[in-house]
């Protein structure tokens, strides 16, 4: 898979919510030397959790891979579907009389 | 839609008789990839949570708006056409949903503790 774009960005995600805590801490920190109380997270905060939720949100959707059609009959299933009626094919006609040009699909 | 998509199934499946209907590898592999999403969202919920400095009641409701953001935003990956990715809808709203809960609980007392006590 290596490092797609949607890793990047679930990392930056990750990296930015990890910066929300710092920031907290730090708030915390200020509040014990004011002797205030606890309320809430400053707005930067929130906002900084709500950026990393969405990064996260579109990595945790687009990075584990795409959706495969559960449809026998779809265009994408065709060559998935092809060993299924391997019972059907038949080597053994007059075609076989004919040399086989095996160099022809290398070249491709 | 449903019902044609349905109605059209039995009828291939009466008359191949052995030809499944649906591709079983494909849905595995859908529902693996749905885990994964869930899982992932469940643990960035409850750092979340717990930065918010959340107890109790409320942190249960964040983890369950989480999932239904995470439910419609993987129904928008399957492209609003649920039924040529999934057998039905609950796979794709309700999987998963509990099994996430414990991994969130852990991260969200993990991120309170870290942020509000120490």
């Amino acid at each position: 898979m290596g490092f797609s774009l949607g890793f990047l960005v679930g990392i930056l995600g990750v990296l930015i919510l990890f910066h929300a805590a710092y920031s907290t801490v730090q708030y915390r920190g200020l509040l014990k030397i004011m002797e205030e109380e606890f309320s809430g997270p400053p707005i930067t905060v929130v906002a900084e959790l709500l950026l990393g939720l969405v990064l996260s949100l579109w990595a945790g959707l687009t990075v584990p891979g795409t959706f495969l059609s559960i449809h026998p009959h779809s265009e994408e299933n065709r060559i998935v579907a092809l060993p299924a009626n391997l019972d059907f094919m038949i080597f053994n006609h007059r075609g076989k009389v004919f040399p086989v040009e095996m160099d022809l699909k290398l070249k491709h | 839609m449903v019902g044609h998509n349905e109605s059209s199934g039995k009828k291939s499946s009466e008359a191949t008789n052995d030809v499944p209907t649906l591709n079983a590898e494909s849905l595995q592999s859908n529902m693996k990839i749905i885990y994964y999403s869930r899982t992932f969202m469940s643990i960035i919920g409850g750092v979340i949570a717990g930065i918010l400095g959340f107890t109790g009641l409320s942190g249960f409701v964040l983890y369950f708006l989480i999932m239904a953001v995470t439910s419609v935003g993987l129904i928008a990956k399957a492209g609003f056409q649920v039924h040529s990715y999934f057998d039905s809808w609950n796979q794709i709203i309700l999987d998963g949903v509990l099994g996430g809960l414990l991994s969130f609980v852990l991260f969200w007392t993990f991120a309170y503790d870290i942020v509000h006590i120490f």
